[in-house]
């Protein structure tokens, strides 16, 4: 990087806090994208770490000037590639701004900088004798910033919502250096054009997030976590929006397969609760009292026995309750290493069952498996596509399109969580008209006319 | 055979609060369990249980509460459960405890196997299991980490104590305390579950228990030990400090530092 650069960034973010030697800089080019389908990326950075939104602006004001790409990046944790410049780029890492979490119990809300990690303010929020933020992206580390531009999704969603569905006000640096606040500590705002929620999911392309408000939920007393297993996972598959129609609403419902469960129950050495069974489905439950929770708990499992679940087990204490929802969150490790990719298509709940079988069929006629997980209470599946001989195969492109494909036939999403970034942007055309792509196209135009933040996310340049 | 398992229901240890100012625990901020250790001692009952055909009985000493650990653990597939209940068992240290406890076992009666959890995870004495072998005359191994073998007569176990690994086998009655390494307690069903909400527990009294103990022997006045104060250590946290050019200085900071925190001896 050029050293006129450097030397900017040093006197706008302080000597300490500016790498452009690339071995200081590598742990700053990737994010969590599967290396095999990952963009290389471009290796003429400088990463620079500002403490406030001031500086921000700064940064981006001079890259305006000089016409150079800018990325931020958060925990580093995002699955399409949105972290990774393509570019000769200044990637500005948000780490520094981690001092705020302040909770304001009047309006039940919490205000945090961007650079916070889930876990703190998790840990600080659990902290609170009555309050709770039902987000489980599935992995702590990531960044709030980086939550809220991604619209992270997760378990514990079929109750309250996703990311989005949190989120009160925002304060983003603008890619044209104006720092401005977007909602707020409001309940209702019908003034103009909703930019906070363009803000939400536009994957780095429209602005970079300084400090979020985020809306906070009372805390039930009680939780508990019920595991059912079945035979097949269309039954297991068909049982839950059964389960929601009777009004039962958990925070969340999993759906995993055998093979998930054997993959995790070998890389991790956790055992599973359940000996038998082809499908298992997860449900956590909360509510005031024990009494309400073994009601609820009571009829889903009559639902599940109506569907011919094979045993139902329950799990009451913290320790027990938390051991299920890390056996849970292991997928993703477990299988890392063996994977190509995780499709995170999403369709209607009550079509799970057709999808799944879809995407089963497609891997036979591949000769190959596709195991199976995901947040079926909310209509989201993440299936994977293996690799063949610790390669990608041959076939990769052609099962994944068809695989997409299949998410359309049913009304569906290319992405429900991942987001598009660099790695899905060539299926937009699969979901969209040309003249909605155009909008978008429009929309990035106007926030960013010399196009020098995140370039190459959502759309080619 | 006949296997009895000592329970203890405990607050729940990741939601508990201190009263960092009173020094007590604030046992309402939580709900309550049965004491982890425990559950691997059940679950050591259960697969002994199941290979020998044996009754598992589930005992207890607490308040009327305690029932609930009790029922659950009859979810997870205890045959039985008593709770040893008496305004004049409050205030019990780990003499009166294991006395008490004893008494329970007496009346119960002809026993194979008594199996404890290591500790609670409340109190952490780690010394009830052993007191109760002591005064029931019966050999116990404590720590014990793997099952080798069982029958009706004897046991073969692998305990772990003091980083020293010993194979022991011990003939039949006696006692042991298992680690949570010994095994994965399995979880109940749920309509174990739910059948054991409605399940009778036995509640036994001092009147209950008379022919077996002594009332000097309960509560505060069986108790030697007082607890005057419980302190809760201060979280540690880092420190970082930032030298810049005076390298030397820097150095001969850091080995005042090493060697006040005892890390190096120069």
């Amino acid at each position: 990087m050029n050293i006129e650069v450097i030397n900017k960034m040093k006197e706008i973010a302080g000597e300490d806090w500016v790498l452009s030697d690339l071995s200081q800089m590598a742990g700053y080019l990737y994010d969590e994208t599967e290396p095999t389908i990952r963009p290389k990326a471009n290796e003429d950075c400088i990463v620079v770490k500002p403490q406030n939104a001031l500086e921000i602006s700064e940064i981006i004001k001079y890259a305006n000037e000089k016409s150079i790409s800018v990325v931020p990046r958060g925990g580093g944790t995002g699955l399409s590639g949105a972290a990774i410049p393509l570019t000769p780029s200044i990637i500005i890492s948000l780490e520094r701004l981690n001092n705020t979490i302040e909770i304001d119990e009047e309006n039940l809300m919490v205000t945090v900088d961007c650079g916070v990690t889930l876990a703190a303010l998790i840990e600080k929020i659990d902290k609170h004798e009555s309050l709770f933020l039902p987000v489980h992206s599935g992995d702590d580390g990531a960044q709030i910033g980086g939550l809220v531009v991604e619209n992270a999704g997760g378990v514990r969603a079929v109750k309250h919502g996703i990311v989005r569905n949190h989120v009160k006000g925002l304060e983003v640096v603008l890619p044209t250096g104006e720092i401005v606040q977007m909602g707020g500590k409001l309940l209702k705002n019908n003034m103009g054009y909703d930019l906070m929620h363009l803000m939400i999911g536009s994957e780095g392309t429209l602005g970079i997030v300084t400090k979020v408000i985020f809306k906070l939920y009372s805390k039930m007393s009680n939780t508990m976590t019920l595991i059912a297993s079945f035979d097949n996972n269309k039954d297991a598959a068909s049982v839950v929006p059964r389960i929601l129609q009777q009004g039962i609403t958990p925070l969340a419902a999993e759906y995993l397969d055998k093979i998930n469960i054997e993959k995790i129950s070998e890389h991790t050495g956790l055992k599973w609760p359940l000996q038998d069974g082809n499908a298992f489905l997860i449900f956590i439950l909360d509510g005031e009292s024990e009494d309400e929770l073994f009601g609820k708990s009571e009829r889903i499992a009559e639902a599940c026995e109506s569907y011919n679940a094979l045993e139902c087990v329950i799990a009451e204490s913290s320790k027990e309750q938390r051991a299920i929802l890390e056996f849970r969150s292991k997928v993703y490790p477990a299988f890392c290493d063996e994977l190509v990719e995780t499709l995170d298509i999403a369709v209607a709940p009550s079509l799970i069952p057709d999808i799944i079988d879809d995407l089963t069929e497609i891997a036979k006629k591949y000769n190959t498996i596709t195991p199976i997980c995901g947040h079926v209470g909310d209509g989201n599946i993440h299936n994977m596509i293996l690799r063949v001989n610790g390669e990608k195969p041959p076939y990769f492109e052609e099962i994944k399109l068809e695989m997409l494909q299949t998410a359309m036939k049913y009304g569906g999403t290319v992405t429900a969580e991942h987001g598009t970034g660099k790695i899905k942007k060539k299926y937009m055309g699969l979901q969209y008209s040309d003249r909605e792509i155009e909008i978008m196209k429009g929309i990035k135009r106007v926030f960013d006319p010399h196009n020098i933040l995140c370039p190459g996310n959502i759309f080619d340049n | 055979m006949r296997v009895i398992v000592l329970v203890k229901q405990v607050p729940d240890m990741e939601r508990v609060k201190f009263d960092t100012e009173k020094g007590v625990i604030d046992r309402k901020s939580a709900g309550t369990e049965i004491n982890p250790f425990d559950l691997n001692a059940l679950e050591t009952a259960l697969q002994i249980g199941e290979k020998t055909n044996s009754e598992i009985i589930v005992l207890s000493m607490g308040p009327h509460s305690a029932e609930q650990s009790i029922r659950d653990a009859i979810a997870r597939g205890a045959h039985k459960g008593i709770l040893l209940n008496d305004k004049k068992f409050g205030g019990s240290d780990v003499k009166a405890t294991s006395v008490t406890i004893c008494a329970g076992i007496k009346k119960i009666g002809n026993f194979d196997l008594i199996i404890a959890g290591m500790q609670s995870v409340d109190g952490d004495t780690g010394q009830v299991g052993a007191e109760i072998a002591q005064i029931l005359k019966i050999p116990h191994i404590s720590f014990v980490e793997k099952l080798n073998e069982f029958d009706c007569n004897s046991l073969t176990v692998t305990s772990n104590i003091w980083e020293g690994i010993y194979l022991k086998k011990v003939k039949l009655p006696a006692l042991i305390t298992v680690t949570k390494d010994i095994n994965i307690p399995r979880l109940p069903s749920f309509k174990n579950k739910m059948l054991a909400r409605k399940a009778e527990v036995t509640v036994w009294g001092y009147d209950d228990l008379e022919e077996h103990l002594e009332e000097s022997q309960l509560g505060f006045k069986g108790s030697p030990t007082k607890v005057k104060k419980i302190v809760i250590p201060k979280t540690a946290h880092r420190e970082g400090k930032m030298w810049r050019e005076d390298y030397s200085h820097a150095v001969d900071n850091l080995i005042e530092v090493f060697k006040c925190r005892k890390i190096l001896e120069v």
